[in-house]
């Protein structure tokens, strides 16, 4: 609906009554005439529409620049923030990074080409590694259907070497950047600080978007008048903590956590150790920085990644609402396909992790690398005993039921036994056993049954080296 | 022009940083692509209404809700047409507005008119198109079987074919016949900008904004519709985000529907695509299924191959017999093979009409010969390597439908390729990584490339230009090329400007428009800068000409001895104390007409229908590529680690733009062969209706080493300024992704025959490694 928003977009301030359910995307193009933002594809998935979301960081310290997609971000998000359009960044002149990547050729049809110098702009501008592995990775989430890359991917390298030694700090890198006309200085200017939001955030409106990137997929033309409460932006459940302390810890996360923040955090990193290793094969860079952890689980989608992972890690919820708050087991969420305990006006307001640590493992199957949605997903963790046993072990899967499964009888045949062939043999029997997949457009029944076993043994390789072969697992 | 780099350079060249000010523009969002024009204030949105099924008959509308909605909504079906309800070209096989009976999921209905976008859709969705549901057939092979054909099947044959598979034991020379089936499916095209159209009524006329590769196509397929003569059409086609032949001729409707609504109404209408509803209701690459039978002898000479093509045509014929045209013309692949039959069915499906797709039918045939020669070398025991440099097009061969192969470069590129890459070494550097690795195994494998360059329609091989030198010595030129990212106007403008001898900057190309240049066939088959390159070059030269003329009278010199060049006209190659831009003030003063028009027809072509001989081509492009490919074989999934590309590229008019396009039809050829999953429903539905079910490369799919040599003193005398054609040929490299899988799968499973059904998907893989011998 209708709602006061005030933010600053390519350094000006605007303040507008503007549709808050509107998707920004529409609203540049149409309603302020910047039109180098462009609709690919309108889920997420293509790139052509990324814009720099400036908002405050996790820890309320100052403010963090991330890459979001403007087809899956209401305007209602911008209350208070700041968006940098390629016109921004482009306000003085083809930059740098746009410059790299034209001395390659790296724009042929031009279409995806302003998202793809955001894309780049953002490498620079973030905090993160400044190698070539990581400017590369900065345009995981960009589709170019002419270039087949190669030239994109030149550009990315060069400018990991022109800018290796970028300063780590954010208001000296902001300002090396703009003194090398990566942004304009007179914008660069404006991005450190926000604008007071025009709206008052807090509870009410429906429905709770966290980032919305998944509800924008689904619903790409909201109706005007829809006022969504939005979760993602309120300050006070953006948090990770780790309360109580000894056996009995556990680490909080709260509704506002983005799936970035969940890699990043040293909290999670400490319960499962490499947990961040599986970044990549989550959604994409712009996606990451934007959707929560409690959205993937509201959703209640069958293949959720971070739901796997969630489950793999003993995560317990906290749902609120005007009733009052409840605590209950994720695995006990999932009611049947796309139906969850949520009632009434609840969210998830917190997501609770033991904080003891575990041997994680996580795999999927999809048919791209990067950014795609699963046909299977699993994640496995588990303790070792003194003796060498496996204790405590959970295993998850998706994509093999309605839901998000805890993999008991898998578990089962795990739990109390030292690592060996024919423990995890039994589990990936017993996997097979109690999963039901449907055939889809991700793949058939069979397929999926036959991945789900083929990832346990990976986990199995991965928590053990050298313990036992493929082979072995598969004879 | 800058001088052609050194081939092993390739990879170090870039633009100087003053190039090429379109790439810039796009880079820093200030190109304007057709939804990004300023909107007309009185501007309506248009959404179209598709069929509910498959195939449907008894068609009833109810669009009350939709008008409930908002009264203002204007619901536009069949009968709205005030002239043709027909968009076939080749086979009036193709409504433009379903009317009473549907062919497929996804085929335009109704055509929704709002006062916004969000509307438009909003009210599409509430029109409820119902009608008696009819079987669905979406198997080429079934379709074959019903007898639902399009057009009669073309066969080309040569040789003794019967000779040719006779057996050693009967006589022959046949040591080995290997025979199969290689299933090859679709593929989405995936322009990032979806298609669309402007209309607005102009001066009693309408001028239509088109996201086209066919302009004319377009001007032509409108006044049909509306009955009404070219001359009150200009249509005019913007750079394109993308188009891949996805918007040669399947850009028309949505240009047509938008024109119908501009009619109608008096307004000027906008329609653009949702991606969901692009994807959804245009074709993309023909699925094929093919039965390949090849004969070879003792020494693995091929003897024979016969190949028949049940090509899945969709419902409506568009490109269709184009499209199997090219298919047989590349049925043999970059072989010599004495006797062939190569026969093709266009098979009348319920899925929309397949169409136009880089390659054109191409990479479905040299897929399939790639498939014999796979099966060929498992059951001979032959290597593949062996057999194909053994039975290589060679200088002087004739190919199965008579054309004389000149300038063959099969071999050279070959060669190249396996000097860069010799075979033993290749072979340790595969057995060495699968030894040593337990849960990966690494297969490679190397496609040779022949590719024929023409419209395999032979009239369509023409081409015009306007080239005006403004008074101040600028220059404009037009043509009928359409800009699409493939650097056409990029090689146009070089084209202009080493004929008028003067700097780049002082060329602009225009915008393509059917009242410039009228007439003009697709931008496609590769043949865009061959055409409108030489067609601009005509109307250069011809100014030229007009202006040494008039600079002899000037100079008083021979003019012979004359000649532009570096912005000056040249004595005897040296500076005549007459620049460029004084040239043509005085040569206007003296009333010099300084405007040409210039016209191309492609010299040389011929071809017999009735006898399937002639030729058919201006020339071949040639090459090869190397692709190795790694398999998990815990997880079934595989991914690229190295490519090796050796292509002829004639004398690249701008070595960067073919780069460009070399590697991005590379890509989408490794698509097509390993990821991209094109999924329709028993019921003709697409599953795969949007980017988050049909996943096509992205950066890390790509992102291995790939090194591109391009053949060196490789001018070509049949093309503009001695280039070659580069926009489909290096699709077909990407074949050799699927092939080089494979082996990786057989390294895997040693012994196990190979399958041929292409894209080779993780669960296609897991079936090989799972499944008995």
């Amino acid at each position: 609906m209708l709602k006061s928003l005030r933010f600053r977009l390519n350094g000006k301030l605007v303040e507008i009554e503007g549709r808050e359910e509107q998707p920004v995307l529409d609203w540049l193009r149409e309603e302020a005439g910047l039109t180098g933002t462009r609709e690919g594809c309108r889920e997420g998935d293509c790139g052509a529409c990324l814009a720099l979301l400036g908002r405050r960081n996790l820890e309320g310290t100052g403010i963090e620049w991330v890459s979001a997609a403007t087809c899956l971000l209401a305007l209602g998000e911008l209350d208070g923030r700041a968006l940098v359009t390629v016109e921004g960044l482009a306000g003085e002149g083809p930059t740098p990074v746009m410059k790299a990547l034209h001395v390659e050729n790296a724009s042929q049809c031009g279409f995806c080409s302003p998202g793809v110098a955001v894309a780049l702009s953002h490498f620079l501008l973030a905090e993160g590694p400044r190698d070539e592995a990581a400017a590369v990775a900065s345009v995981e989430g960009n589709l170019c259907r002419c270039t087949g890359y190669a030239s994109i991917g030149r550009a990315a390298r060069a400018l990991s070497s022109d800018f290796s030694g970028l300063p780590l700090d954010f208001p000296t890198r902001l300002a090396a950047l703009a003194a090398r006309g990566v942004i304009p200085p007179a914008l660069a200017a404006t991005m450190q600080d926000l604008p007071e939001p025009a709206s008052a955030g807090g509870p009410g409106g429906s429905p709770p978007l966290g980032g919305g990137t998944d509800w924008y997929v689904r619903n790409t033309d909201p109706a005007p008048g829809l006022s969504p409460r939005f979760v993602g932006r309120d300050p006070e459940l953006r948090f990770i903590e780790t309360r109580g302390s000894g056996e009995g810890a556990t680490v909080a996360l709260g509704a506002g956590v983005t799936v970035a923040d969940f890699f990043a955090s040293e909290a999670v990193r400490a319960i499962a150790p490499g947990i961040e290793r599986f970044e990549v094969l989550v959604a994409s860079p712009h996606i990451r920085a934007r959707a929560t952890l409690a959205g993937n689980v509201a959703n209640a989608s069958p293949v959720a990644d971070l739901t796997a992972m969630l489950l793999a890690l003993d995560a317990r919820l906290v749902l609120s609402g005007a009733s009052g708050a409840r605590e209950l087991p994720l695995a006990d969420f999932f009611l049947g396909y796309k139906k969850t305990a949520l009632d009434g006006d609840a969210i998830i307001e917190t997501i609770l992790l033991p904080a003891a640590p575990r041997a994680f493992s996580f795999e999927k199957a999809a048919r791209r690398e990067r950014l795609d949605i699963a046909a299977v997903n699993t994640a496995l963790s588990l303790t070792l005993d003194p003796a060498g046993a496996m204790r405590g072990v959970i295993v998850s899967a998706g994509g093999v039921g309605p839901v998000p499964l805890p993999l008991r009888k898998a578990a089962a045949a795990l739990e109390g036994r030292k690592p060996s062939v024919a423990a995890f043999r039994e589990a990936m029997l017993a996997a097979r056993d109690e999963v039901a997949p449907i055939s889809d457009v991700r793949g058939s029944a069979e397929f999926r049954k036959r991945v789900l076993g083929r990832l346990l043994a990976a986990h199995a390789l991965r928590l053990f080296p050298g313990a036992f072969t493929a082979e072995e697992l598969l004879a | 022009m800058k001088d052609r780099p050194a081939p092993s350079a390739l990879a170090a060249v870039r633009f100087d940083p003053g190039d090429r000010p379109e790439s810039l523009r796009n880079l820093t969002g200030a190109t304007k692509y057709l939804d990004d024009l300023p909107e007309p204030a009185n501007l309506l949105h248009a959404a179209v209404v598709p069929s509910p099924s498959g195939h449907g008959r008894r068609m009833r509308v109810d669009a009350s809700k939709a008008r409930e909605l908002d009264p203002s909504v204007v619901v536009l079906l069949a009968a709205s047409i005030p002239g043709e309800n027909q968009m076939g070209t080749a086979v009036d096989d193709e409504p433009l507005l379903a009317d009473g009976e549907w062919h497929y999921a996804g085929q335009p209905v109704a055509l929704v008119l709002a006062s916004s976008k969000r509307l438009a859709r909003a009210a599409a969705a509430l029109v409820r198109v119902t009608g008696e549901e009819l079987p669905v057939v979406t198997d080429p092979r079934e379709a074959f079987a019903r007898g639902e054909l399009i057009l009669k099947p073309r066969v080309q044959s040569s040789g003794d074919l019967a000779g040719a598979f006779r057996a050693e034991a009967a006589g022959g020379k046949a040591r080995w016949i290997v025979e199969g089936r290689a299933e090859s499916d679709g593929q989405e095209h995936v322009y990032l900008e979806t298609q669309g159209a402007i209309a607005e009524p102009v001066d009693g006329g309408l001028r239509v904004v088109s996201g086209t590769q066919a302009p004319s196509g377009v001007q032509k397929a409108v006044a049909r519709v509306l009955g009404v003569p070219m001359r009150e059409l200009e249509v005019e086609a913007m750079r394109l985000g993308g188009a891949f032949g996805g918007k040669e001729d399947q850009a028309a409707p949505w240009a047509a529907l938008a024109a119908l609504g501009a009619y109608v109404t008096g307004r000027p209408v906008k329609l653009v695509l949702s991606r969901r509803d692009d994807m959804r209701m245009t074709g993309k690459r023909h699925p094929y299924s093919t039965d390949f039978r090849l004969a070879l002898d003792a020494e693995g000479n091929f003897l024979g191959l016969e190949l028949d093509f049940y090509q899945n045509a969709g419902a409506a014929c568009d490109l269709s017999p184009a499209i199997i045209a090219r298919s047989l013309y590349h049925a043999a692949g970059a072989y010599r093979i004495p006797a062939v039959r190569a026969a093709g069915y266009m098979c009348r499906t319920n899925l929309p009409p397949f169409t136009a797709f880089r390659g054109f039918g191409a990479p479905q045939a040299i897929w399939a010969m790639e498939a014999a020669v796979s099966k060929a070398a498992e059951v001979t025991g032959i290597p593949a390597l062996e057999l194909q440099r053994r039975n290589l097009l060679r200088e002087g061969d004739l190919t199965h439908y008579g054309m004389k192969m000149e300038d063959c470069r099969a071999g050279r590129a070959f060669e190249l390729l396996l000097s860069r890459n010799p075979a033993a070494r290749l072979e340790a550097e595969i057995e060495d990584f699968n030894a040593s690795h337990a849960d990966r195994k690494r297969g490679s494998w190397v496609i040779p490339l022949a590719f024929g360059v023409s419209f395999t329609k032979l009239m369509m091989n023409q081409g015009g230009a306007l080239v005006h030198v403004f008074s101040d010595g600028s220059v404009s030129v037009s043509t009928g090329a359409v800009e699409m990212g493939q650097g056409v106007g990029r090689k146009v403008l070089v084209v202009a400007a080493r004929t008028l001898g003067i700097p780049e900057d002082l060329v602009r190309i225009e915008r393509t428009r059917t009242a410039t240049v009228a007439n003009t066939m697709p931008t496609a088959a590769s043949t865009g800068s061959d055409i409108n390159g030489a067609a601009a070059l005509a109307a250069c030269e011809e100014i030229r000409k007009r202006l040494l003329a008039f600079a002899a009278t000037f100079l008083g010199a021979p003019d012979n001895e004359l000649s532009l060049g570096n912005g000056l006209v040249l004595r005897g190659g040296r500076d005549s104390g007459l620049a460029w831009k004084d040239l043509v003030a005085k040569a206007h003063e003296a009333r010099v007409d300084l405007s040409a028009h210039g016209f191309y027809a492609t010299p040389g072509l011929s071809y017999d229908m009735k006898a399937e001989r002639g030729s058919p081509f201006a020339y071949h492009v040639y090459g090869a590529a190397l692709v190795v490919a790694e398999l998990d074989t815990l997880r079934g999934s595989s991914r690229i680690v190295r490519a090796d590309l050796v292509h002829d590229g004639g004398v690249p008019i701008d070595a960067l733009v073919d780069r460009g396009q070399i590697e991005g039809a590379f890509a989408q050829g490794l698509g097509w062969a390993i990821l991209e999953d094109l999924v329709y429903g028993k019921d003709g539905k697409l599953l795969s209706d949007t980017l988050s079910t049909y996943k096509l490369p992205d950066m890390r799919f790509m992102d291995f080493p790939i090194d591109i040599e391009l053949l060196d003193d490789a001018a070509n005398p049949k093309a503009v300024l001695g280039s070659k054609a580069v926009g489909e040929p290096p699709f077909q490299y990407g074949i050799a992704g699927y092939f080089a899988v494979l082996e990786a799968l057989k390294a895997a499973r040693p012994g196990k025959a190979g399958f041929f059904d292409l894209p080779l998907t993780q669960e296609k893989a897991l079936d090989f490694l799972d499944g008995g011998n």
